[in-house]
């Protein structure tokens, strides 16, 4: 930005109390030096955030792009147009880590309606609703590394869940050997890890909810369901529209603990998701290049199901 | 009425028993810890009958937590104030000192909220590498400030907003340029925020594996994460000793989360409620 092209600091009629006491002060000061040091200081003071941001992580995503269209190994470097996303396409692993998201998306009301059940009871003040929000929010600081290793002990094929399930008279199931049962066991230990998060977001959301709302629907008779369908969801639309959004990103990228520490793919590729993939391929393959065309799709991906989501939730506000 | 009342203890029983659900996985975990090898291959679930630090002193010392555990004080020390200290002055550029662009500027920042980890992490362990920032203090140090930065000036020009411009004003009159606005008025002033954003990217830095794992690859540099997923190949015959180690790793973040619940949840919502 040329130096000549932005009005002065100092002589800013936008608010009206600065122009004179600034401008008293430069006056004041003896140096010219000063003033224009004062008149650099917006950027001297966001230039390092800047440079971080766009060096290491905006710059990167366009290197990434460019990147995912050349080879690896022999062909290092030179341009292999669509190469890497026509193999990407036919590898099984990499179709079922899609296939898992498109389990994923199926799955998200699910993992959205539990917290907000919940958040609903404890706005509702159930006995002890004070306790339940500061326990259910515990997990969510743990690190997923804690949550899988805690749970690789708890659902090991002789431990306690089975054995809670042998008491109810149902059978041990292999959670994580079983390629059919693996990915949701992974999710739901996902889930049980993170609807803390949401709870309290949905909470923080009903506190802007209005009050009088809700005695207006309960003195006129209305039952829970009710309650919740025409007093609740369309007050909390933009927060529920903020979980949903929250917890698809939080579900894509923050899995990796997890399916690493439990699965680690396995069995049978079954619990592979993009992100995993991705680390793969670029730590283990060693084919930077064709991972960086995964990250590629993962982020069309997520880019798609977000905006998809926003737009569906606002037709949906909108209707009601 | 009476209906109501006995509905809402139905509803009350499940959330208990979810709640159980919620701290039983932990309570297992720490109980194990202080059981024997024979006494958690007997019986894995009856209660310890004493308080046991063997196993905690094994998993500390010769499995090497101690070292996994001061390499990640050094890393979220070092990226949390790092955070902070960009973090605020950012913010309270973008705030309070409108100057071209700055609009553009905070925009640009919300959009690199939204780009993962996962999406740049190849390009930019390629670049950390090209310049010999792999498997130093400062280059993973250098990885969670990118990551959790736009978080942070969102976070702290978002509270920073909050501060009326005639204090500003007041403290230019007094003479003050930005710096010294900066420095004797939104420092202070952030003090609240910043407690909260650094506790914040603290526990996210701390908990971090993905990131960890890329930058930092040889063994005496791993984080606490990083090692207690080692450490579970490494004790898998030996539950009661890898159960310490993921006992040591949780029990800061633990201690954490009880100081400082209200401020950890404020700032999580802090993004949902604007915009």
């Amino acid at each position: 930005m040329p130096l000549g092209d932005f009005t002065p600091l100092l002589a800013r009629p936008a608010r009206a109390g600065r122009a004179d006491g600034t401008g008293a002060a430069s006056q004041a000061s003896p140096r010219k030096g000063r003033l224009s040091s004062e008149r650099l200081s917006p950027f001297v003071l966001i230039a390092p955030a800047v440079l971080v941001i766009v060096l290491f992580r905006l710059w990167p995503l366009l290197l990434g792009v460019n990147f995912s269209f050349t080879g690896d190994g022999e062909r290092n470097g030179s341009a292999v147009g669509l190469d890497n996303y026509a193999e990407l396409f036919t590898d099984p692993l990499f179709l079922g880590a899609l296939r898992n998201v498109g389990w994923l998306v199926l799955l998200l009301p699910v993992a959205v309606a539990i917290p907000g059940m919940l958040a609903t009871f404890i706005y509702l003040r159930v006995p002890g609703h004070r306790f339940y929000r500061s326990v259910y929010f515990f997990p969510a600081v743990l690190s997923p590394v804690i949550v899988g290793s805690i749970f690789n002990l708890l659902l090991s094929f002789d431990g306690p869940v089975n054995r809670l399930l042998g008491l109810a008279g149902l059978g041990p199931v292999d959670w994580l050997g079983d390629s059919n049962v693996a990915m949701f066991t992974v999710v739901g230990v996902h889930v049980w890890a993170t609807f803390g998060m949401s709870l309290v977001v949905f909470l923080s959301g009903f506190a802007t909810l209005d009050p009088a709302l809700l005695d207006a629907a309960r003195s006129d008779g209305a039952t829970l369901p009710q309650v919740i369908r025409h007093v609740i969801i369309p007050g909390l639309s933009r927060t529920i529209q903020f979980v949903f959004v929250t917890t698809m990103i939080g579900m894509l990228t923050s899995m990796f603990g997890l399916i690493y520490v439990m699965t680690s793919g396995g069995p049978g590729g079954s619990t592979y998701l993009p992100e995993y993939y991705i680390w793969i391929q670029q730590g283990q393959m060693n084919r930077p290049a064709f991972a960086s065309a995964a990250s590629t799709v993962l982020f069309l991906v997520m880019l798609v199901v977000g905006l998809a989501q926003v737009s569906f939730l606002r037709r949906t506000g909108r209707e009601d | 009425m009476r209906g109501a009342r006995i509905s809402r203890w139905l509803i009350a029983l499940p959330m208990a028993l979810l709640a159980l659900a919620t701290i039983y996985p932990l309570v297992f975990t720490g109980n194990a810890a202080m059981k024997t090898r024979r006494d958690y291959i007997l019986d894995r679930f009856a209660f310890a009958d004493t308080l046991r630090w063997d196993n905690i002193a094994t998993a500390w010392t010769s499995a090497g937590t101690a070292r996994y555990f001061l390499n990640s004080v050094i890393v979220v020390a070092g990226a949390v104030a790092v955070l902070l200290l960009l973090g605020s002055m950012a913010g309270f550029a973008l705030s309070h000192l409108r100057f071209r662009g700055s609009r553009a500027l905070f925009l640009g920042c919300l959009a690199a909220l939204f780009v993962p980890f996962q999406v740049i992490m190849v390009p930019l362990v390629r670049t950390m590498a090209d310049t010999g920032l792999v498997d130093t203090y400062p280059g993973l140090i250098l990885a969670y400030v990118a990551q959790y930065l736009p978080f942070t000036i969102y976070l702290m020009t978002s509270y920073y907003s909050a501060i009326p411009a005639e204090i500003v004003d007041a403290a230019r009159i007094d003479g003050n340029t930005s710096y010294g606005v900066y420095r004797r008025i939104m420092l202070p002033m952030g003090r609240p925020a910043l407690l909260s954003v650094g506790v914040l990217n603290a526990l996210f830095c701390w908990n971090d594996v993905l990131i960890a794992l890329l930058m930092m690859p040889s063994a005496e540099h791993r984080t606490l994460m990083v090692g207690v997923t080692s450490l579970r190949g490494q004790y898998s015959a030996d539950i009661p000793t890898f159960a310490s180690g993921v006992l040591i790793a949780a029990v800061p973040v633990l201690a954490v989360y009880l100081f400082f619940q209200r401020r950890i949840a404020d700032a999580v919502t802090a993004g949902s409620t604007k915009g």
